[in-house]
């Protein structure tokens, strides 16, 4: 059989592309889970502290736009926080991946990309085991409509694109400019305070909801919402945000990769 | 046939070192203020052609920051020509760096399977070799420590263990064959003795003449990112140990000065005098002079090429005679 470096085969090379970001994955959970009692259940832990404490400081002053229930504040704030900590860790985690898999670069000839998208693949994995199956229950018990529930993983799979292609879009940049993790810091701030997380968005002034609206993060949550919670007929409009965004950040994603790995190995 | 290996016109330009350092607020800048910074880069490979050809054990020689190992990691895949092609046929093994990248929380064995499918073998096959490779690099009771517990030298072993666990194709050695205490790289060296019976096509990179002369009988001297030879190995050593690598010219007393001036206290000097013949290569040490009567003995002192200080005739005679450096 004739194989070679700088043509493989296509089939074989996204072949061992899985390989590779499968046993990467692997390794960066081992690695986060050693030595910890509570395991992969600490994945819970951040959106549902966070839960606690936004419903313990604004579930009973927000309630009245939750028709008056405090329950359904809970429900709504844990929603978006499961697509937000879900974006905002894989992305920061991500961030450095190209360049500390440098050593290993150096030395066996391996595609840049295994390693931001072994990151997200372990964080997908994480939340696929602990809260992506919890809004998969929301959905059946809260809106007793099959429509929705079966749209619950489009929503995850299009959550899951928009994240990987930030993720490779950041590590990819991080190799040229390594002051990118204070930026993202802010950055990922700004995404905190202006997705609709922990208030409603009827608060937001009616002049800024064009440019509320184009927070792709905000635009996630809200579909994950309309498909695990809301009930009534369905609005497709952030869902269909959502697929989209997700889809544009793949693209965007693999774009600038495909631009810049060849410069890689000159800057890592 | 086409070869195992096969160089067409591989040039390779690269980012020079200060350009390591980037970030956005200085590129904003920059770019408000109208001038971007221009990328500096350097040729480091000008036009390369070879062709290995199957079962064929090839040595690149060259001085340091010639190019040879970067040859190297083209032929591993790692790197990409910048003009040319690089084709290669087969399973490569890249002895290149061993140690580097084990994940230091993680299990010895976890590691090694990690490693295993890094270079290409399936997980099962790396599963089931796991015993074998701790054998080897005789390591099997700390099997589950965390890999952060091992010496520098254990990880060396470790890592030359799971990348000679199967025969390959092509095998990659860069300098690796200082892996280990005297006996454990004895030991790699029967190992690797098997692939050189073997059909596998290898390429070593070492400053070892003695080496190169034994072990292949086809040597590459690349300098300055060009090749300088390409042909048999007794001759290539030659003409690459004849050439005068830079280096600044002293004599007498001032090479002394020299050598008491240098880091270490000595300092390696390479001339003819008349009672000797040919060129040799002398150790200046507290004002004597030791023959130095083996390349290896370089590697054994930590010395590189670019330590070697370049004599006329007579000036190593009055330097008064030590002993024997083997």
């Amino acid at each position: 059989m004739v194989t070679t470096i700088s043509a493989p085969p296509d089939q074989l090379r996204s072949r061992r592309l899985v390989d590779l970001v499968r046993i990467s994955a692997t390794r960066a959970l081992k690695v986060r889970y050693r030595g910890t009692v509570l395991g992969i259940l600490w994945s819970f832990a951040n959106p549902v502290l966070m839960t606690v404490i936004y419903s313990a400081i604004f579930g009973t002053a927000f309630s009245k736009y939750y028709d008056g229930s405090v329950g359904r504040y809970v429900v709504s704030a844990f929603v978006g926080l499961v697509a937000v900590t879900f974006f905002l860790s894989s992305t920061s985690e991500s961030l450095q991946a190209i360049v500390s898999g440098g050593s290993l670069l150096n030395k066996i000839a391996l595609p840049p990309l295994v390693f931001p998208l072994s990151i997200v693949a372990a964080n997908v994995f994480q939340q696929a085991v602990t809260t992506f199956p919890i809004v998969f229950v929301l959905s059946i018990v809260l809106t007793h409509d099959p429509v929705r529930v079966l749209l619950v993983p489009v929503v995850l799979a299009a959550i899951v694109m928009l994240t990987a292609g930030v993720s490779i879009a950041l590590s990819v940049l991080f190799v040229f400019f390594r002051d990118l993790p204070h930026v993202w810091n802010i950055f990922g701030f700004i995404l905190w305070l202006t997705s609709p997380l922990f208030y409603p968005v009827a608060l937001v002034p009616a002049n800024l909801r064009f440019w509320y609206a184009l927070n792709p993060v905000g635009q996630a949550i809200a579909a994950l919402r309309e498909v695990a919670i809301v009930r009534g007929p369905l609005d497709l409009n952030p869902i269909v945000a959502t697929v989209f965004a997700g889809a544009v950040a793949l693209a965007a994603g693999a774009w600038l990769y495909r631009m810049t790995r060849r410069e890689f190995m000159d800057l890592i | 046939m086409p070869g195992a290996i096969e160089l067409r016109g591989v040039t390779l330009v690269r980012r020079t070192q200060e350009e390591f350092h980037y970030d956005l607020k200085r590129t904003v800048f920059d770019l408000l203020r109208g001038r971007m910074r221009a990328i500096r880069r350097r040729t480091v490979l000008d036009g390369i052609d070879a062709t290995i050809d199957h079962g064929e054990k090839i040595g690149v020689i060259g001085a340091n920051g010639s190019g040879k190992s970067t040859i190297l990691k083209l032929m591993a895949g790692v790197l990409e020509p910048t003009r040319g092609t690089v084709r290669t046929q087969g399973t490569i093994a890249p002895l290149i760096e061993l140690g580097v990248g084990f994940e230091p929380e993680l299990t010895l064995e976890e590691n090694i399977i990690f490693y295993g499918v890094l270079l290409g073998h399936a997980e099962a096959l790396v599963r089931a070799s796991v015993d074998e490779i701790l054998d080897f690099a005789e390591l099997s009771e700390v099997r589950d420590a965390p890999t952060k517990t091992l010496s520098s030298g254990m990880g060396a072993r470790l890592g030359f263990a799971i990348a000679t666990q199967w025969r390959p194709d092509i095998l990659l050695l860069d300098e690796v064959l200082a892996v280990g205490d005297e006996r454990f790289r004895r030991k790699c060296g029967a190992r690797l003795d098997r692939f050189w019976d073997a059909h596998s096509t290898i390429v070593v990179v070492s400053h070892d003449m003695e080496y190169i002369k034994r072990t292949c009988r086809r040597v590459i001297w690349v300098d300055h990112g060009t090749v300088r030879f390409d042909g048999e190995s007794a001759e290539g050593v030659e003409r690459y140990l004849k050439s005068v690598p830079s280096g600044e010219y002293v004599r007498g007393e001032e090479l002394i000065a020299v050598a008491s001036r240098h880091a270490r206290g000595e300092i390696v000097v390479r001339g003819t005098s008349p009672t000797d013949q040919g060129r040799k290569v002398f150790l200046i040490r507290e004002g004597r002079r030791h023959w130095v009567t083996s390349p290896a003995w370089y590697e054994k002192a930590g010395y590189g090429w670019d330590d070697i200080v370049h004599v006329d005739d007579t000036a190593i005679l009055e330097v008064p005679e030590g002993d024997v450096l083997a």
